[in-house]
């Protein structure tokens, strides 16, 4: 093997994660556009543009090669990007949350926070009474579809997606019965389960964890939700995968810890 | 006035600052940052009592028993905290309600009981006085430094004056909610550390978990 490039990645190994999002975000972005096409337009350019501009910068500053995820980071914050904000209020927040849920850190993988997750959580910090966030069920099925591509590459952990699940429906029918659950059919429930709370940078990486990190990330939808205005709205959404993906590496450092002590045991009995 | 004693003055400006490179005092840093005449009343009466408490311990080094002199260093540091507690009430009792706990918390602050014991134990009155009024001064520069950008974003303002169009009077600035929250000193001082380390290499921690590097890994 060449001395220089041995241990350096194919750029299909590297970039196959970005490519696999993008391919799972399409079917989403594609209703998502059809739905509000002449509004979208501007909103939509201007986040691509940053999420391309703002790794570039870093990428110059730091001599390594231009990753892309950036791109998809924008794409997700304009999907559950509240209606009717105003184009510097995006562009402020999503540039915050390029640069220190992500780029900070060294750049996607690096971080242990969704870039996404934190630019939102940054624009509903910084400007309250945001109007409500479009919902229809087309983008939850299309953000369903990208969900169950993701799942069957293993992107997306089905430990994560059950518990997560269990973890809404659980509390939503004790609380409402069968009706409450149609507070899961949003679209930024789903688009929150499948981009950020989902996302495996960001989670437990155990697979102990994985479980609790999901059910967490769902019992906080539904504990946030009851005291805003809806389990399923974004706020509830953004801030449970954001407090979930602080505790992830928590949940990791319990799960190994009793999984050491188990084989240390196990070790002493023989 | 020599350049070795000056030395103590402003080295803790931003080679040595107390926050930014020692990490002390950032509790109150964080707290009284969300307007600039909460911080400047904070630093100066920071600076006083690290300035009085650093003197007097130093005029004092040679009579303190080794056993008790965290006792009596306290004392000295939360006296004088009570003067100046007393001063604002006295003169200033709006801004004083404002900071509320803060300034009697100066006695808990690690800058001053730090400087006390790592310094004017050790050294004379005078460069006791100058490192006390230089750690003080260093503290207050950042103290201003943040609260400059927090209240301009996050109220649109500075010292109180308008200087950006409201949203709510009809002007297109929104203040950023997000600015007067204590998470948000936590990235400016943060952003600063980092402007100070690209600037001063030498301040710049080794890794904790360093990345080995390809070559290393050849040799296996």
């Amino acid at each position: 093997m060449n001395r220089l490039t041995g241990n350096m990645p194919r750029p299909w190994d590297s970039y196959r994660v970005t490519l696999a999002t993008a391919v799972a975000l399409l079917p989403a972005v594609a209703v998502f556009i059809a739905r509000h096409f002449p509004a979208i337009v501007a909103p939509m350019l201007l986040a691509l543009g940053l999420g391309l501009a703002w790794p570039l910068l870093f990428a110059w500053l730091r001599r390594k090669p231009l990753r892309w995820d950036g791109l998809l980071t924008a794409t997700v914050f304009v999907l559950l990007l509240p209606a009717g904000v105003p184009l510097w209020h995006l562009a402020l927040a999503l540039s915050f949350g390029l640069v220190f849920g992500d780029l900070i850190f060294g750049d996607r993988g690096r971080s242990f926070l969704n870039p996404a997750t934190v630019g939102l959580a940054f624009l509903l910090f910084s400007f309250p009474g945001l109007g409500t966030e479009p919902s229809g069920l087309t983008v939850t099925l299309a953000a369903a579809v990208g969900g169950a591509i993701l799942l069957g590459l293993g992107l997306l952990s089905w430990r994560v997606a059950t518990a997560f699940t269990i973890g809404i429906a659980g509390p939503l029918l004790m609380l409402g019965g069968i009706e409450g659950l149609e507070a899961m059919t949003s679209a930024s429930l789903v688009l929150g389960l499948v981009f950020l709370v989902g996302d495996p940078v960001a989670g437990a990486s155990t697979n102990a964890g994985r479980w609790v990190h999901g059910g967490l990330a769902g019992g906080l939808v539904v504990l946030l939700g009851s005291a805003g205005d809806s389990a399923g709205s974004l706020p509830s959404v953004v801030f449970a995968a954001l407090l979930a993906s602080i505790l992830a590496p928590l949940i990791d450092q319990v799960v190994i810890f009793f999984n050491v002590r188990r084989r240390a045991r196990r070790q002493s009995n023989v | 006035m020599n350049r070795s004693t000056l030395q103590h003055l402003t080295s803790p400006l931003i080679d040595n600052n107390p926050i930014t490179l020692q990490m002390l005092g950032v509790c109150s840093a964080l707290a009284v940052t969300t307007a600039l005449d909460t911080a400047l009343t904070m630093s100066l009466a920071l600076i006083a009592v690290l300035t009085a408490a650093s003197t007097v311990i130093s005029l004092i080094r040679r009579h303190l028993p080794g056993s008790i002199r965290l006792v009596i260093q306290i004392t000295i540091i939360a006296s004088l905290v009570i003067v100046a507690d007393q001063v604002l009430r006295a003169f200033a009792f709006e801004i004083s309600q404002r900071l509320s706990v803060f300034v009697g918390l100066i006695v808990t602050n690690c800058i001053v009981l730090g400087r006390a014991e790592t310094f004017a134990m050790r050294n004379p009155v005078w460069p006791s006085f100058l490192d006390g009024l230089g750690n003080g001064l260093g503290y207050g520069l950042i103290l201003m430094l943040v609260a400059t950008i927090r209240e301009f974003l996050g109220s649109g303002s500075l010292f109180g004056l308008n200087v950006l169009p409201l949203a709510s009077e009809g002007g297109w600035f929104q203040p950023l909610g997000f600015m007067l929250l204590a998470p948000s000193a936590f990235i400016i001082i943060g952003l600063l550390i980092w402007i100070i380390r690209t600037c001063r290499p030498a301040q710049v921690e080794a890794d904790e978990f360093p990345i080995l590097s390809l070559r290393s890994g050849d040799g296996s």
